[in-house]
């Protein structure tokens, strides 16, 4: 907490890891600014560094190669809707980038980075990258570390803290064949999203042979609940599977959100209801 | 005179667009926020964390060491300079009690969110830090939220000196309810409770005090409403003459009732400045904005009706949470709210009860209805319910109770004398605008494919206009009207804008009135030293009361230029034509500009027959108000009663419990649009309140009276793609009592909008016998209910 903040720039990534190495608890790492940028208006957040990485080459930049997409951490919202790279393979992340809230100077300013080291509960991003097997490079001063974003979420000792810097998302590419879907549920136009779910699937003979769905804005981070819905596999989808997700879902949320959007109870149950249509639009894009 | 003819010389009645427009779109208007001055000092504010608590001792040495700091003020000091700040309406005035209402917490603290101390900085960054550093030692005590329990007599007073958390409690009767009641066919209760939910314009409160060293007096630019009386209320808390104390109120964006006076800030900023001999400036924050409450009423509506739908009585006892005690115009709403029953319908026996309770909620402060929307909520959600009982169609239901329109001027059961009106008229228009029946077929269609489409109506009294005795809510007020001697003409009125566009409806009266062209007038308001004494806007009175008094002051300047023309040209001034600045007289001509020079360079020659200069001013003081106590000892504050009705159409989705309104559909009586463009913005914003009001907007408290709701994350206000398709239809019925029938614009539409809403949304899960009443319809609300509903009768097969 200062009045007096510093404002730092390094050039590289090193200078920058170097510098937050040696940093007390009130540096922060600012980029889009997005998320800091109102707690600082409000008052609720007065850093004593400001460290800009907007000058790191290593975090910009959208690259396919090797067979995997690599998103730089500071590539904002915009270009991810719009980026030819991103849309062609993996358009479900493309899609789920045009949900974020807060309008068009978010989506301007906004990155991807930023998105997923907020963790915020709520944000559109993570959803997608989990069921995408999405990974992260880490950079800090003791080396650069390469986590999937399952493990990013799961295990506390990979926390960012302020030491680290999210330099780029890897992903691999969707098969042509993939129906794909992201639901979102928002109240209104300026609420906050209270449920969302990601959905993959592949089907062959119509019959449902590879399924991967994740929740958002229900539990205090997004989760992948493929493995429970693993009994639709070998099915057609018929009517009686929304009974199965929906029985499903109940037993995973135990730890739901309660705010002024929703109840834990409601949101619970908005966690089937969205996972349903989001696997039905994702069928549905196979036809 | 006035009418809408596009091809018409006369502006009233045209869609003329804002003279004052312009500045707020294209980003140059000047906001008091955007005042700055040499020396310029910031002040932040802090408040209890606490809804109820001693205050044993404060700490400011760590603030005042902090570089930057220039003054840290505590209640205790602030109580040595200044005095507690008179009500806007006192509650003595209504039977009521009154509390002592300072600028700063002295010994406790009766609400989350009350100023405590204020720090005075070079910087805001720096008061805002040093008031973190400011260590209040509190004595926390159990708070009252309840407002049930705060009338129990066990119940700790919130005002330390009273005997209970009653302000007040009045009755509203009339004719003989309980025989009509115990006579009934049927008698339907509805419990209706309105939530909490506020007025949040874009740009919130700001005060900029500035000390003037060389007058000794204070300029205090400000986002104020009404700044003649808030400069007789400083004069009090500052104990300085009002002659040494000068308001300022520039562009302001948007009041809604919040900008009304009786703000501890308003006080603070002056005596701040006064002892720091420089300006102070204090802008709030949204979490500061989102501290004032309103609207929060428990209603226990009776309605006693025959088999045919006809209502006999009314009976309604309720209760409004109006949060701690405030000097601002705020807990009056709930007086309204019952004066205002039994609203448009003809019913004579009446038996309404109000309790308004304080409690250590934050306070409230007027909002946009004033009350006469919770009226429209309780009554239309109840004859809803009503209707769905007795089987009768809600349209036919109303239309069949309503005052007809030759039973005016209309006495109401509590004592109002409603003007004019055609209310089945209007609420029939809105109904064919939106295809009422069509949408009942559709409805039926939607239903076979599981999509559950609700129609919902509602209708608004909404009284335009109001003045309260011995208070400075008046009901007239005044203008200027001054051409100078180029012709251009300069209107100054005593009532101000709050951004919705009444100095354009004065400049087209004022236009046609003196016979000038519009782009010719600049209309100045909002300024206590230039403005002759008004009462600034609220209650609808602008146009109203600046539109009649600057008419009045425009015909006697014209009636000048028309002389002196006349004696200029050598005719008879029966002769002469004066219109859109073009003079005439047969086929003579004079330009307007030589005939005003003339007035004022000829004095003693051709212009000698008229008296310069060329200015006026001019009181417009409307009829049917009236202050003498009846034999009842009731009075009628309100010259005029707009009214509007509204039908919504919603489509609820039954898994989520979400509701998409689909469509909204709003006739409306002002008596005279003198600009419909103007009329229809109105109505359009007041259909948004009603959308949020009746969806999303909720200020929540946790168990210890803490306000959780503090950014637009958690109060959700609609956005524009929330707000579908409105239909806009006209059906006035001029006021006989004002200046061209004028009613009023700026209010009606809240409580109509929002009942319409949340009967359409019960509308729609009537299949599931699901009625909710107890607002806001959020979407885990409905869903709930659904869910309740379908446990409860899990035999009815739906979708």
């Amino acid at each position: 907490m200062s009045l007096y903040p510093q404002f730092a720039k390094p050039n590289t990534t090193e200078q920058a890891s170097q510098l937050l190495s040696g940093l007390s608890t009130g540096a922060v790492i600012i980029a889009g600014g997005q998320e800091i940028m109102p707690s600082v208006n409000y008052g609720h957040l007065m850093p004593s560094v400001y460290v800009d990485i907007n000058s790191l080459k290593d975090l910009v930049g959208i690259n396919f190669e090797n067979n995997e997409l690599s998103i730089g951490a500071l590539t904002v919202h915009r270009d991810i809707q719009n980026n030819e790279l991103v849309k062609e393979h993996v358009p479900l992340l493309s899609y789920a980038a045009q949900w974020v809230g807060g309008g068009w100077q978010v989506h301007n300013r906004g990155t991807i980075g930023g998105n997923i080291v907020s963790m915020h509960p709520l944000y559109d991003i993570i959803p997608s990258l989990l069921i995408l097997d999405a990974e992260v490079e880490i950079i800090s001063a003791a080396g650069t570390n390469r986590v999937s974003i399952s493990d990013l979420l799961n295990d506390t000792s990979h926390g960012l803290g302020s030491k680290s810097i999210l330099s780029k998302i890897i992903i691999k590419p969707m098969s042509k064949s993939l129906g794909w879907a992201y639901e979102k549920l928002k109240i209104t136009s300026g609420g906050y999203g209270s449920a969302n779910s990601a959905a993959i699937v592949e089907t062959k003979n119509s019959k449902i042979i590879s399924l991967r769905v994740s929740v958002g804005a229900v539990s205090p981070l997004p989760v992948d609940i493929s493995s429970s819905l693993s009994s639709l596999i070998g099915n057609e989808w018929n009517d009686s599977l929304n009974d199965i997700i929906t029985s499903k879902c109940s037993s995973l949320f135990d730890d739901a959100l309660s705010d002024q959007q929703g109840d834990d109870q409601w949101r619970r149950s908005m966690a089937s209801v969205m996972a349903i249509r989001s696997i039905k639009a994702a069928l549905k894009k196979i036809e | 005179m006035g009418n809408n003819d596009e091809n018409s010389d006369l502006y009233v009645g045209k869609s003329v667009r804002t003279l004052e427009g312009k500045g707020p779109v294209s980003g140059r208007a000047k906001y008091t926020s955007d005042f700055n001055f040499d020396g310029q000092l910031y002040a932040h504010i802090l408040r209890s964390p606490h809804a109820s608590a001693d205050i044993k001792s404060i700490d400011t040495s760590a603030a005042e060491k902090i570089s930057g700091v220039v003054k840290v003020l505590t209640g205790e000091e602030a109580a040595k300079y200044i005095d507690p700040i008179p009500h806007y309406i006192d509650p003595t005035g209504l039977g009521g009690k009154v509390a002592t209402i300072r600028c700063l917490a002295l010994d406790y603290v009766w609400c989350y969110g009350q100023p405590v101390a204020v720090v005075v900085a070079e910087e805001k960054r720096i008061a805002q830090y040093a008031v973190s550093k400011i260590n209040v030692d509190y004595d926390i005590k159990d708070p009252v939220i309840d407002p049930a329990l705060a009338l129990r007599e066990d119940a700790k007073p919130v005002v330390r000196d009273w005997d209970s958390n009653l302000i007040t409690q009045l009755p509203f009767s009339n004719g003989d309810p309980e025989k009509a009641i115990s006579s009934a066919d049927e008698v339907i209760q509805t419990e209706v409770k309105v939530h909490r939910f506020s007025t949040q314009p874009i740009e919130t409160r700001c005060y900029n005090a500035v000390w003037e060293a060389e007058t000794e007096s204070i300029t205090l630019y400000g986002t104020v409403q009404n700044p003649h009386p808030l400069r007789n209320v400083l004069s009090k808390v500052l104990r300085m003459p009002e002659n040494k104390i000068r308001i300022h109120a520039p562009t302001i964006g948007g009041a809604f009732g919040l900008k009304m006076h009786g703000h501890p800030e308003e006080g603070l900023m002056c005596i701040l400045s006064k002892l720091t001999r420089r300006p102070v400036k204090w802008v709030e924050s949204r979490e500061e904005c989102l501290l004032v409450g309103a609207r929060e009423q428990v209603h226990n509506v009776e309605l006693a009706v025959k088999k045919d739908g006809t209502i006999t009585a009314l009976r309604d006892n309720f209760v409004a949470n109006t949060g701690a005690p405030s000097a601002t115009p705020g807990w009056a709403m709930s007086f309204l709210t019952g004066l205002t029953m039994p609203g448009p319908y003809a019913v004579r026996n009446l038996d309404v009860l109000l309790s308004a309770v304080v409690t250590n909620k934050p306070g409230w402060n007027a909002s946009r209805g004033y009350g006469k929307e919770v009226t429209a909520m309780a009554l239309e959600i109840s004859i809803d319910n009503a209707a769905r009982q007795l089987g009768i169609d809600p349209l036919e239901m109303r239309c069949k109770n309503f005052i007809k329109s030759d039973q005016f001027p209309y006495d109401s059961p509590t004592g109002l004398i409603y003007d004019s009106g055609d209310y089945s008229g209007v609420l029939m228009k809105a109904a064919k605008a939106i295809d009422y029946e069509g949408w009942k077929v559709k409805q039926k269609e939607a239903l076979k494919e599981g999509r559950y489409i609700g129609i919902g109506i509602g209708f608004e009294l909404t009284p335009e206009g109001g003045a309260v005795p011995g208070t400075l809510v008046a009901g007239y007020d005044t203008s200027s009207v001054k051409v100078g001697p180029d012709g251009s003409v300069r209107v100054l009125t005593g009532v101000t804008s709050p951004g919705s566009g009444n100095p354009t409806g004065i400049a087209q009266i004022v236009a046609d009135e003196l016979g000038v062209k519009l782009d010719t007038i600049e209309v100045i308001q909002g300024d206590t030293t230039t403005c002759p004494y008004g009462f600034g806007n609220a209650s609808g009175r602008s146009t109203i009361v600046g539109g009649g008094s600057a008419a009045k002051a425009a015909k006697k300047v014209r009636e000048k230029i028309i002389k002196v023309a006349a004696a200029l040209m050598e005719v008879d001034e029966k002769t002469v034509n004066l219109i859109q600045g073009n003079i005439t007289s047969g086929d003579k001509s004079i330009s307007l500009e030589e005939v005003c020079y003339a007035v004022y360079t000829r004095a003693y020659d051709v212009a000698s027959v008229v008296e310069p200069p060329l200015e006026s001013t001019a009181t417009f003081k409307p009829g049917l108000i009236r202050h003498t106590p009846d034999e009842n000892g009731r009075i009628n504050p309100y010259p005029s009663y707009s009214n509007a009705g509204f039908i919504a159409i919603t489509e609820v989705d039954i898994e989520t419990g979400q509701t998409k309104l689909l469509k909204i559909s709003v006739a409306h009586d002002c008596g005279k649009a003198i600009n419909p463009i103007l009329v229809e913005g109105q109505a359009n914003g007041a259909i948004s309140f009603g959308i949020g009001g009746s969806m999303s907007e909720n200020i929540v408290f946790d168990e210890n009276g803490r306000q959780l709701t503090n950014n637009f994350m958690d109060y959700v206000m609609p956005r524009a793609h929330d707000v579908p398709e409105i239909l806009q239809s006209h059906h006035d019925s001029p006021n006989p009592v004002t200046y061209m029938g004028l009613k009023g614009a700026g209010e009606a539409g809240v409580g109509g909008s929002a009942s319409a809403i949340v009967n359409s949304v019960n509308n729609a899960l009537s299949p599931f016998g699901v009625l909710i009443t107890d607002l806001p319809l959020t979407a885990p609300r409905v869903w709930a209910a659904i869910q309740l509903a379908r446990k409860n009768q899990p035999q009815r097969k739906v979708a």
